[in-house]
């Protein structure tokens, strides 16, 4: 036994290094024992969140961690796991896996975007759209672009969810930026567009998928239903008519496109038209009007005789003055009555608002009317 | 069978004897270390040399989980009852043929270590603990491995103390040194390690003594961060508190906390001397019984009170129990942990503490979140405080509550909510059970070891609780002796004090001052033929004891103002001191009474 401090003092610090040695040696082999069966039980996890068993996914991946605790992999997992299990006491435990990882690299694009999930899962907008603007300005391991775009779209796709349509806008604006010539991006982009009521911005994407893919069937059905929504119905009828002609089993096209070939044929407001077809059009447009009137009239009951007072109801108002105004039908043959056929249109415009409010959507013809009349009260505006 | 009594060496055994010799170590030192440099350096190896083999008892541990019960999700249902019990049977024979010291948490060996045999743990202690720990808490046993991390650590120091023949003094403190290198590695909390062993097992506070366990537990923990990383216990959910008025939320839960507490106390207290009486042939089968009743709790449901339960207590604290089910939780893990301990398995009682609390402190949380939704704390908050709260009622070990739950959580926010609840669990257990559970455990022992609380709450006696008014006749030194002599001719009094100038006080009698007038000095100053010169003067809020050392030498002893020291506040006597023993001593047989 040495007596010495000095000596003593390198005795123990060989001790210590032996210890620590020793001691590493042990932790490395255990460790590497644990990951080896770590790995076995996440896979196993991964198998069984592919299929849909998130319970039992959770408990593979929760044993994973127990022998491997600090696996970034198999916290995510987990973390992911927990958020697509529909359990809302879960997310929590989910959100503090993925806050803990993200404090470790917060630039971590696919945590960034599992937190926006789960924020989205909570329906906080504020929350999900810093995480998924993270995860896009973040740093992906492969196919940045596309992982870029997906995490926009999907970012768009939880704010129209939100009906915050300014914000998806703006973000589908710069995503229409940052597409790549791909056919299939642009169709998405164009939908989602079209989702958020944006028709112009539909209508641009899918001319951009039919510049790709002239023969796009969903293109053309889109292209021509987003001009049909914009009011331009003679490229809607041009869209709609290829779009029946590459698939005849579409409906949705076949009856937008006789809406619009209707549009295009009652409207007294086309260009090309001589002044007889205008007369005639507003003819039809004014008898077809009382008609709409009387049939809607009776279906909700409302006798236009009775209540000829002019202040009694709305509809006897518009029965007052489609009355009013059928002489002035004689005068659309003057020359000098320029005015006249709006003042005729509009009574029947008047006709079919009412009208479709009380009774619901109108078919054919009134359908017809009321489109031209939104879309003249859109261009006036 | 005492659990400690084992521990005790005979005075006559060689390493005693060894720590007689006066310390030749340092005498070879040629200055360079002096005995207190030497030993904080030994606190380092100590904090060392525990850090190493509490990696070695946690890696332990997993592995016997691991191999045992597999990974507890996917823990196949008959290991849950056949490995509590037959690990339970192998561990009972090791630790009544093999290792006869290692019953229990090892929390109050490493105190009787330091108060009855002078620091002396047996360095087989260390290993039986390590071995037969590893076995009990990985088979599925409701315990912890803190407090053995904590026994083993003092073993390791009082080992190498011996080994390294350092004074009787320094052994003594070795084991308190390496148990919270042990403590403080088993928690990865130093500060809490540090403290614990501070308020419950030394006692006391002295820079020497903080820093050694200070170095010790620091190292201990940079070594068990170096091996098994830095992450914390749990991962701590965000957790808040924004309103004072719901500081009513947590004081109830501590209150509730206190409760549970008494009763798991008294669970232990009632159950332990009984299973201990039972014929020596059942204590074969008590760790068996126990992990088989372990077993058949799990097998139905609650798979959670097994081992030491962390990741449970993480999953509560992330909202994944419903609060009926962390209730139950929390009642099962009560009796799962009393069978354990009280059936003689070795573990620790940290780890099940706070197991209960976390689940109380969740279940009640989310209850007074259904009667006041307004109420803004999470369930990880009630949870984190919950384990403090059990921490405080059960080891009645308050401030280690507080600073354990701020070192687990890295959370200075809750800090409030914490002192609140805690201070409620301590008052309501203490007011419930007078005895605190360390201090039962070693009485039922047979020992009497200090009790921390007891000294914590003692009223110790002042001066002022034995001071007399002061006295009617004061001389002056600065008169003539027969100026003064005229004074006490109208006293009553025997003894005068007489003031001294500029400052002090002395003391003389009747009969001298009447001597020395007779002696023809009435024209002599007072001051200059007094017998005796200067009188030690004491302050009133010094404690009593502080008066024994001059009451037998001076009939008065002035007690005088600490802001100015000519001020007379009163005076004490023998009689007086004495007396005031004596009506106390009087009060508290009548209160044991």
């Amino acid at each position: 036994m040495p007596r010495s401090a000095p000596v003593i003092l390198v005795l123990l610090t060989l001790a210590a290094v032996t210890g620590f040695a020793g001691v590493s040696h042990l932790v490395a082999r255990f460790t590497a024992n644990q990951q080896a069966r770590g790995r076995k039980l996440y896979q196993q996890g991964l198998g069984d969140a592919s299929a849909g068993r998130y319970d039992d996914a959770i408990s593979a991946f929760r044993a994973a961690l127990t022998c491997d605790p600090a696996n970034s992999q198999y916290q995510l997992s987990l973390a992911r796991a927990l958020r697509d299990s529909n359990d809302p006491r879960r997310l929590d435990e989910a959100e503090s896996y993925l806050i803990a990882l993200w404090q470790r690299t917060p630039q971590d694009a696919a945590i960034n975007l599992a937190l926006a999930r789960v924020a989205a899962h909570r329906g906080s907008i504020e929350d999900a759209t810093r995480y998924y603007h993270n995860s896009m300005y973040g740093v992906w391991n492969s196919n940045p672009d596309l992982n870029r775009n997906k995490a926009r779209i999907e970012l768009i796709q939880f704010l129209l969810k939100k009906a915050d349509s300014p914000q998806a806008e703006s973000e589908l604006m710069a995503l229409a930026a940052s597409l790549p010539p791909d056919a299939v991006a642009h169709l998405q982009a164009a939908q989602l567009f079209a989702q958020a009521q944006d028709s112009a911005g539909a209508l641009a994407q899918y001319r951009e998928v039919l510049r790709l893919d002239s023969r796009n069937p969903a293109a053309l059905a889109g292209a021509g239903e987003a001009a049909y929504r914009s009011g331009n119905y003679a490229t809607a009828l041009r869209y709609l008519r290829a779009a029946v002609n590459a698939n005849p089993e579409d409906g949705n096209s076949r009856r937008l496109l006789e809406s619009a070939e209707q549009v295009l044929h009652a409207s007294p407001f086309q260009s090309h038209i001589s002044d007889a077809e205008r007369n005639r059009r507003i003819t039809a447009a004014f008898t077809q009007a009382e008609q709409r009137l009387n049939q809607c009239a009776q279906q909700t009951d409302i006798d236009l005789k009775a209540t000829a007072s002019p202040s009694a109801s709305p509809f006897s108002t518009l029965q007052s003055l489609w009355t009013a105004t059928k002489p002035d039908l004689a005068r659309l043959r003057s020359p000098a009555e320029t005015d006249l056929p709006d003042a005729i249109m509009d009574v029947v415009f008047q006709i079919e608002r009412q009208t479709a409010t009380t009774c619901g959507p109108p078919e054919g013809l009134d359908l017809a009317l009321l489109l031209i009349s939104q879309k003249r009260e859109a261009a006036s505006q | 069978m005492s659990d400690l009594v084992t521990n005790a060496p005979a005075t006559s055994q060689p390493s005693m004897v060894r720590l007689q010799i006066p310390t030749r170590l340092f005498s070879t030192l040629e200055g360079m270390f002096n005995e207190e440099v030497f030993f904080l350096i030994l606190c380092v190896f100590i904090g060392i040399f525990s850090g190493l083999a509490v990696v070695c008892f946690r890696l332990a541990i997993d592995w016997m989980h691991l191999a045992l019960l597999g990974p507890l999700p996917q823990t196949h249902g008959w290991r849950l009852f056949a490995v509590p019990s037959v690990v339970g049977l192998l561990v009972a024979g090791l630790v009544i043929r093999v290792f006869p010291g290692i019953r229990g948490s090892g929390v109050n060996q490493t105190k009787a270590a330091l108060y009855i045999f002078n620091g002396y743990i047996p360095f087989r202690t260390a290993i039986g603990k390590f071995v037969c720990a590893a076995l009990a808490i990985g088979s599925g046993q409701s315990l912890g491995p803190e407090d053995p991390s904590l026994q083993i650590g003092a073993s390791i120091a009082s080992a190498l103390g011996r080994q390294l023949e350092i004074s009787r003094e320094k052994l003594r403190l070795m084991a308190p040194v390496g148990a919270a290198a042990g403590l403080a590695a088993a928690f990865n909390a130093p500060i809490s390690a540090v403290l614990f062993v501070i308020e419950e097992v030394i006692g006391r506070w002295s820079a020497g003594i903080l820093g050694s366990v200070v170095l010790s537990a620091v190292s201990s923990v940079v070594i068990v961060r170096w091996f098994l990383g830095s992450e914390p216990l749990f991962r701590i959910p965000v957790t808040t508190f924004k309103r004072p008025s719901e500081l009513i939320a947590y004081a109830f839960l501590g209150s509730v906390g206190g409760l549970a507490s008494v009763i798991f106390a008294k669970s232990i207290g009632y159950l332990r001397p009984i299973l201990k009486a039972l014929p020596r042939w059942t204590q074969y089968f008590q760790p068996a019984l126990a992990g088989l009743l372990i077993g058949l709790i799990a097998y139905l449901g609650a798979p959670q009170i097994m081992g030491a339960g962390y990741d449970s207590m993480d999953q509560a604290m992330h909202g994944q129990y419903a609060w009926k089910f962390l209730a139950v939780l929390a009642l099962l893990k009560i009796l799962a942990s009393t069978f354990s301990f009280v059936s003689g398995a070795p573990g620790g009682m940290f780890a099940p503490t706070l197991f209960i609390g976390a689940m109380l402190g969740g279940a009640v949380g989310d209850l007074e979140r259904i009667f006041f939704p307004q109420l803004t704390g999470s369930t990880g908050t009630y949870v984190l405080v919950g384990m403090g709260v059990l921490f405080a009622g059960f080891l009645r070990a308050p401030m280690t509550s507080v600073f354990m739950v701020l070192e687990v959580s890295g959370n200075y926010e809750i800090i409030v909510p914490v002192i609140v609840a805690n201070t409620f669990s301590y008052l309501v257990s203490r007011s419930l059970q007078a005895v605190p559970i360390f201090d039962l455990l070693t009485r039922q022992d047979g020992l009497i070891l200090p009790s921390l609380e007891e000294d914590r709450e003692e009223a110790i006696l002042r001066v002022e609780d034995a001071m007399l008014p002061v006295p009617a006749t004061i001389l002056s030194a600065q008169d003539y002796v027969d100026a003064n002599t005229r004074r006490v001719q109208d006293s009553a009094e025997l003894i005068f004090l007489v003031r001294m100038h500029p400052s002090g006080w002395s003391i003389i009698s009747r009969d001298q001052l009447e001597r020395l007038f007779q002696e023809g000095k009435g024209d002599h100053m007072l001051g200059s033929v007094l017998p005796s010169q200067f009188l030690p003067s004491l302050y009133p809020d010094l404690p009593l004891d502080s008066a024994l050392r001059y009451v037998n030498d001076y009939p008065l002893i002035p007690v005088v103002n600490r802001a100015d020291s000519r001020r007379l506040e009163g005076v004490v006597s023998r009689d007086s001191v004495f007396k005031k023993y004596g009506s106390r001593r009087a009060m508290e047989v009548q209160t044991s009474a």
